[in-house]
């Protein structure tokens, strides 16, 4: 405390301008965003580079015109929602059981697991299209969501945080006769929520952005989400710059209105993962 | 270019997948069949390719089409992917440089029996793109559109420094010459960009001065040719002089944004950007035929073509509907979207035409010059030496002839190990 009163003074200053550009380079870019969405193609292409658009609102009715985008919108609801509560739900069953019970093979197994996490995630495209593919799920929504329900850093991730809860409040549950299933959901589970929310703020982010599965698994527009839909505003020789960028900024204003909501929430789980 | 790369890594995983899959229902119902066509441009295209479809199934009831866009980047992993699971599209767009991967791999449906029993006359596309896709004596594609390379300059830098716009009579001293009087320092104007592109710069002056990237017979690199060699100096000099700005400069700032706001006075770009330097404001562009070097003329052409997946359940519809994407009818309203140069003979012309006041004309009148893309069955091996040791080359201020002729050894051992 005593630190900080005495920082308070005049001597804080540097901190806060170090702070201030900091701060101004990580809002630049969709401060940026912005401007670009609301101009016309040539001020957006122009260098030097054109700072006051013409405000061109147009731009945003013509990405609703060009792309399903309300269906689009509701996709990427629904994947997303679909494939967090998933992973909460299985990586936090299958942590638990890593960390806390025994049975035979489970560090051969979790090790296994653990290798998962070290092989390039374009390795999975091609076998895991032909049991989307197999299952008759190609273009559908199960098809988006299925392959994304259970991650191996999502099991890994809670591991780490059930072996930091102490044993005593565990054993203490066994002691009154709750069988595991028991302890896992009514002691562990309410304990693990710092960890829960972690993973699930970065399984949204992960999933919100997601490409390159939807755009192989999923061909029709009106079947894809928001990240492989918005795809389709980009030419292979030219791209009209202002349109995407209102596109994009239509996509990830929820995840914008999401983080001012849960600020506080959201940087306790980012800050948790950061210090495992 | 990261395109191939992927599409190298999963080469192996394709050949995998087509011997092991196997698709499992025919929906042959009778009646109406749907044909899946794939492309990668929708913004330029789309339109265009939505418009065929139509006309397509106007004219074939009982055949609908469906259109399937996946961006350039990501399409190559698409098909792959779906060729591995036995679901590619029935129909597709294919480029040069991977022709002879897909071909060889027995993903393609060879053409060359039905289009001599439709007695088709390839005769009316130009000839160095319907030999770009044949591989082994079979012809694999149709020519959908092409495109050449051209000099684009900016007219006002031009006047400014009262230097006589470019035409069919130039050669590589007067582009050196023009080079020096357009450069301005003060200004940030530079004569030309020396970037380190093949199809767009070097491949182009390789020909011009006698050399070759890849033997005939696809067996040798002809990197270690001094004619090849000189073909890369022309550019290296401009870099040297300061004619040029940096590869780095170009890297951080796209050179065809640089030309755009007037910052390169010369600048070796393809048809395919003619709509971009079109659309931009304050842009007084013009073109030219690509200057001679001192072997002559010549302008590298390349050009996709639609191809029939070798595993379509509807092998005779996708065959009436590449006939159709090939004939007069489709190529016009290519030609009228102005996005790209229709293949079909007669009809660049309306092409031309969509851009009043560009002189296009110069694209076309390279045809009689123009020489095929340089391609082999696994062109994706070499080509990743080849942007990776021309970008140094270019760079470091290392020698070029001593880069070229590493490259060759390194790629001499690509080619080797294709059958």
């Amino acid at each position: 405390m005593r630190n900080g009163s005495a920082l308070r003074g005049g001597r804080l200053w540097p901190v806060h301008l170090v702070l201030a550009i900091g701060a101004a380079a990580m809002v630049m870019p969709f401060f940026w965003q912005v401007l670009t969405s609301l101009k016309t193609f040539t001020e957006a292409t122009r260098t030097p580079p054109v700072w006051i658009p013409s405000f061109e609102w147009g731009n945003f009715a013509k990405v609703l015109d060009e792309t399903p985008f309300l269906q689009q919108l509701g996709n990427t609801v629904v994947m997303t929602t679909g494939r967090t509560l998933a992973q909460l739900l299985f990586c936090s069953l299958a942590a638990y059981a890593f960390a806390r019970l025994r049975f035979p093979g489970r560090d051969v197994i979790f090790v296994a697991l653990l290798s998962v996490l070290m092989v390039p995630g374009q390795l999975f495209l091609i076998p895991q299209y032909q049991i989307i593919q197999s299952l008759g799920w190609l273009n559908t929504l199960p098809g988006l969501i299925a392959p994304g329900m259970f991650s191996a850093f999502g099991t890994f991730m809670m591991r780490q945080f059930f072996m930091t809860l102490p044993a005593e409040v565990e054993e203490a549950a066994r002691l009154d006769g709750a069988n595991p299933l028991r302890i896992f959901w009514s002691v562990m589970l309410p304990l693990a929520r710092p960890g829960l929310l972690a993973l699930g703020v970065l399984t949204v982010l992960w999933s919100w952005n997601d490409l390159m599965w939807p755009l192989i698994v999923n061909t029709d527009p009106e079947s894809m989400p928001l990240s492989a839909g918005l795809s389709a505003l980009q030419g292979e020789h030219m791209t009209d710059y202002p349109v995407l960028m209102a596109g994009s900024l239509m996509a990830s204003a929820p995840i914008i209105v999401l983080f001012i909501i849960m600020q506080k929430q959201l940087i306790q789980g980012i800050a948790f993962t950061g210090s495992k | 270019m990261t395109g191939k790369i992927r599409a190298l890594v999963v080469a192996g995983a394709l050949v995998a997948g087509l011997a092991g899959c196997s698709s499992s229902d025919g929906d042959g119902s009778g009646g109406k069949v749907t044909l899946t066509y794939a492309y990668w441009d929708n913004e330029n295209q789309g339109q265009a390719m939505t418009k065929i479809a139509q006309e397509f199934t106007k004219s074939h009831p009982n055949i609908e089409v469906k259109l399937q866009f996946t961006p350039n980047k990501e399409y190559w992993t698409k098909l792959q992917t779906a060729a591995a699971g036995g679901t590619a599209p029935d129909v597709f767009w294919m480029n040069g440089p991977r022709i002879g991967l897909y071909a060889s791999q027995g993903a393609l449906l060879p053409l060359s029996d039905k289009i001599a029993a439709d007695k088709m006359d390839l005769g009316k596309y130009p000839k160095s793109l319907v030999d770009l896709y044949t591989l082994d004596g079979k012809q694999y594609g149709i020519p959908k559109d092409f495109d050449t390379i051209g000099l684009w300059y900016n007219k006002a830098l031009f006047d400014a420094a009262k230097v006589k716009y470019p035409d069919a009579s130039w050669t590589w001293d007067d582009v050196r010459a023009a080079a020096k009087k357009l450069t301005d320092p003060a200004k940030g104007v530079h004569g030309i960009g020396a970037m380190p592109w093949s199809q767009e710069l070097y491949y182009n002056t390789i020909f011009q001065a006698g050399g070759y990237v890849i033997s005939d017979d696809k067996k040798k690199s002809g990197y270690d040719d001094p004619a090849t060699i000189e073909g890369l100096k022309f550019w290296k000099d401009f870099l040297d002089q300061k004619l040029s700005p940096t590869v780095q400069q170009m890297t951080d700032n796209d050179p065809i944004e640089m030309f755009k706001s007037g910052k390169l006075a010369m600048w070796y770009d393809g048809s395919y950007d003619a709509s971009q330097y079109f659309k931009t404001e304050g842009l007084k562009a013009g073109v030219a035929p690509l200057p001679a070097g001192p072997k002559g003329k010549a302008t590298v052409i390349h050009g996709l073509a639609n191809v029939v997946y070798a595993k379509t359940k509807h092998p005779k519809e996708a065959w009436e509907f590449v006939k159709f994407l090939g004939s007069e009818q489709a190529n016009r309203i290519q030609a009228e979207s102005g996005a790209v140069i229709p293949a079909y003979e007669g009809l660049q012309e309306s092409w031309v035409k969509s851009m009043p006041g560009l002189d296009l004309q110069a694209f076309i009148d390279q045809l009689p010059d123009a020489r095929p893309y340089p391609v082999s069955k696994n062109t994706a091996a070499w080509a990743r030496l080849e942007t990776d040791a021309i970008t140094k080359a270019f760079t470091d201020g290392q020698d070029v002839e001593a880069t070229a002729k590493q490259l060759a050894t390194a790629m001499n051992a690509a080619l080797s190990q294709e059958k």
